[in-house]
């Protein structure tokens, strides 16, 4: 008689670990990251380096303090650190992003019991922190409205610094590709389009005539297609709106990410902006209601206007990649569905009646909070117990 | 099949539930082999621990194929027959995957083969009694295939439901025999529809192979069976499961499908209904699959109960070594953890491997929510699974923990590797145990 290996029930397994799911949102947010290093230069990779760097020593350290093993090897805080620095922008001195880390791993990860137990995702918190600490380089209140973005043919190398970038006036640039002659410096500088549109939103761009919207979209904004394609100012990660939703469809396909949760975000946060109204300039106190009817010269400058809300930075970050982390989600796609929508609309509704800056990662947390509540009424029927 | 079905697909889908990589492209196009057994066979007498059967043969006693071995004793007991003809060596214990040592006949076959004569049917036996007489058994619920017959007879069930839908992967014995022999699994069917009186008679087979479907229901036209094709869904198998797609009936936890007036045989048991009622030989053999990377000429073959599973290890050809074999599928099978288990007249497939299998390396559950989305019943392992290192558990927790099919497949799915099937089995059996304790300490 020879011995059979005896296990019990199920003999086979699905294959998916969390060592694929952690790889995969790594490429995924890599591939971000490799869009922000070119558009921001050598800088934005020192700020992914030490955020990185720092998350995975920092996690080495608690799991030693805590005398608990490391879950996952070092790729989960790795992920962590990557999606802080894609939240962050390149200006930021080195110190901005080890911080964050340390807040991130120690604060919110380590303490509230590591993989698989925290509410509030690790590295939104820690971008919220630094936020408040460093409000020199990343405004609180959005009063750093101006900041630099790499010139055309600086792409890759250029020195991306705020003192020496040279300052656009909106309203006669063209786009990014549309600008004659080398620029003299590496850097330009201009007004984040969030910045643009919650100005717009308090009714601080004054109407030419009787168009409201024409200004914002001629005047303060850079063309749609920049921020698609990610040359408008911004953090590492916010700006390239294109990798953004090939990294989402890559981890959708891999079944790691619901589609559910990005389309609903989106979605919820388009209704959001094409509804809540705006503050016209030519009345103070005078709310133009629905927005994205607006039709301006035969334009849709409405619709125009809702799509800038979606690519004009964090909302398809958080959407993408930094909603998505399944511990800090609802268990399951009707209670993301809700999630998402939440996240969605606060981040619109603070983007224009709000002073705070970085608008989607504070609904972010807000919804985080209300995830077990979500979970206990979104539970499953269980079959027999109609109750 | 109408062209609407065939792009849309079934009408009445599962709620959770997963299509799995189901391994069956070899086995499902060999046709079914008869597998010649060479050396002893071990009987067992007894087809479960707790159904006693009295043994009719004594060493050296010569018998034929068919001939009796042992005869039920009691109402629940089934009868055991000679799988050939040969000469009774030695009385002694056998090992069986699902319930260890039973008392057993080592039959030496003579190689002759020689049978009695197929039983007559008689008007004035009863088709309980039959079925009892030539030892059919029925899988799930594992049992005798007459207890269950009478106990939905007694329930006065409305519906018949004829469950071929096997949807663990690797398994393809009910596949082939509705390729090769459909029209007697629908005679079969009505003799068991006949005996019981039901009303509505279902017989449930995997959608996605169109071509078994369409000659089903041309042998089932005019004859009270309705074919209904389902996805492929695992664990759509299993009974209450079944009932809840088919007839939208919820079983309360801890019952049965015929609480709700419906009963489920399995077609394994149909195919023996069917030998034993229209073709009067009693249940010898055992249709089973074998299949596994270290098996060489995998197939679907008819086994003589009694076969220890090595000489079909070594029969159907091994590759390599083996590392792990199961009895049955995949998910819901017994492992064998020795090689001389044998063949009931229940076994389905002897799946062999060549590797270890999961070795499972738990981390913390991280949330992903396919558990819960996946379960067939609607739970959420990830909560029942604390409940085993629990002191006590409260009547809601307990009864969910009655509702779980042990269909396996939250741990299948789950990406943080958690023994999460296991644990609510062990929680459920443990929980069962101190509630009959308390129970019987208040009477
Ligand atoms: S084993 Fe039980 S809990 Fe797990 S998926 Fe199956 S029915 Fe649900
Ligand atoms: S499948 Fe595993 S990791 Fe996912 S929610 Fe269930 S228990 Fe947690």
């Amino acid at each position: 008689m020879t011995d059979w290996s005896a296990r019990g029930a199920p003999h086979c397994r699905g294959g998916d670990t969390h060592r694929n799911m952690l790889g995969a949102w790594i490429a995924a947010s890599a591939m971000v990251a490799f869009c922000g290093v070119v558009m921001f230069g050598p800088h934005a990779l020192t700020t992914l380096i030490v955020a990185i760097l720092t998350a995975v020593a920092a996690d080495m350290a608690v799991a030693f303090a805590l005398r608990r093993p490391v879950i996952g090897g070092a790729s989960h805080a790795c992920l962590i650190g990557l999606l802080l620095g894609l939240m962050l922008p390149a200006t930021v001195p080195w110190y901005v992003p080890m911080f964050g880390s340390l807040v991130a791993i120690v604060l919110a990860k380590g303490l509230f019991g590591g993989l698989g137990h925290y509410t509030w995702q690790p590295a939104v918190v820690g971008r919220v922190v630094v936020q408040f600490l460093f409000t020199g380089h990343l405004s609180l209140t959005s009063a750093l409205a101006m900041s630099p973005v790499l010139a055309p043919d600086h792409i890759l190398a250029g020195d991306i610094d705020i003192d020496h970038a040279q300052p656009i006036t909106m309203a006669t640039y063209r786009g990014w590709f549309e600008v004659d002659g080398p620029a003299r410096a590496d850097a330009w500088l201009m007004e984040r389009p969030v910045q643009a549109l919650r100005r717009f939103a308090e009714g601080k761009i004054p109407p030419d005539g009787d168009q409201v919207y024409e200004p914002l979209l001629r005047d303060a904004l850079p063309p749609w297609r920049d921020t698609l394609l990610g040359m408008v100012p911004g953090g590492i990660g916010e700006s390239c709106t294109i990798a953004l939703i090939v990294a989402g469809l890559f981890l959708i396909y891999r079944g790691y990410l619901r589609w559910q949760l990005p389309v609903t975000m989106l979605a919820a946060a388009a209704l959001a902006a094409a509804i809540l109204p705006v503050e016209s300039g030519e009345q103070a106190g005078g709310y133009r209601w629905l927005p994205v009817l607006a039709v301006e010269q035969g334009r849709a400058v409405g619709l125009a206007y809702v799509m800038y809300h979606l690519t004009a930075g964090q909302l398809m970050l958080g959407a993408f990649l930094v909603a998505g982390d399944m511990i800090s989600t609802p268990m399951r796609a009707r209670g993301q569905i809700i999630f998402a929508a939440g996240i969605g609309v606060a981040t619109v509704f603070m983007r224009l009646y709000g002073t705070l800056a970085g608008e989607c990662y504070w609904s972010i947390l807000i919804m985080n909070w209300l995830v077990s509540t979500i979970d206990r009424r979104t539970k499953r029927p269980v079959l027999g117990m109609a109750a | 099949m109408s062209m609407w079905r065939n792009i849309l697909g079934p009408r009445q889908k599962l709620d959770g539930g997963l299509f799995l990589p189901d391994h069956k492209s070899i086995t499902a196009r060999r046709p079914i082999e008869e597998m010649e057994i060479d050396g002893p066979l071990h009987v067992p007498l007894q087809i479960r621990r707790d159904l006693p059967a009295t043994a009719r043969v004594e060493p050296d006693d010569c018998v034929l194929g068919g001939e009796l071995l042992a005869h039920a004793d009691g109402s629940d007991s089934v009868s055991v027959s000679a799988p050939t003809s040969g000469k009774i060596v030695a009385l002694e214990r056998v090992w069986t995957a699902a319930d260890g040592f039973l008392p057993g006949a080592v039959l030496e076959p003579d190689g002759r083969d020689e049978w009695v004569q197929p039983r007559q049917r008689w008007e004035s036996e009863s088709f309980v009694w039959q079925l009892a007489d030539c030892g059919v058994m029925c899988t799930t619920p594992r049992g005798p295939g007459h207890a269950l017959i009478r106990a939905a007879a007694a329930a006065s069930v409305t519906d018949l439901i004829v469950n071929a839908m096997e949807t663990e992967p690797y398994l393809t014995a009910d596949l082939r025999s509705l390729v090769e022999e459909p029209g007697r699994l629908i005679d079969a069917t009505c003799e068991i529809a006949g005996a019981l009186g039901a009303r509505r008679v279902l017989f449930v087979l995997p959608f996605r192979h169109r071509r078994v479907v369409a000659r089903m229901e041309a042998e089932a036209r005019g004859r009270f069976v309705e074919v209904v094709p389902l996805a492929n869904r695992y664990p759509q198998c299993d009974p209450i499961v079944l009932v809840k797609t088919l007839l939208d009936r919820e079983v309360v936890p801890g019952g049965s499908v015929l609480d709700v007036g419906a009963v489920v045989v399995p077609l394994a048991m149909v195919r023996a209904t069917g030998d034993a009622v229209l073709g009067g030989r009693p249940v010898t053999q055992a249709l089973m699959t074998v299949a596994g990377d270290a098996v060489d000429h995998a197939g679907t073959y008819r086994v003589p109960v009694g076969t220890p599973m090595r000489r079909i290890a070594e029969r159907a050809g091994l590759i390599g070594p083996v590392a792990r074999a199961i009895s049955g599928g995949p998910l819901m099978g017994v492992p064998l953890g020795r090689d001389d288990a044998v063949v009931t007249a229940d076994t389905t497939a002897l799946l062999l491997f060549s590797d270890g299998g999961p070795r499972p390396n738990p981390v913390p559950c991280i949330r992903c929510g396919w558990c819960v989305e996946d379960c067939p019943v609607g739970l959420d392992p990830s909560e029942l699974m604390h409940l085993e290192a629990e002191h006590e558990c409260d009547p809601i927790d307990l009864a969910r923990l009655r509702v779980c099919v042990d269909c396996g497949l939250c741990s299948y799915v789950c990406p943080a590797q958690l023994p999460l099937a296991a644990s609510i089995k062990r929680a459920r059996s443990r929980f069962e145990k101190t509630r009959r304790h308390a129970t019987a300490a208040f009477e």
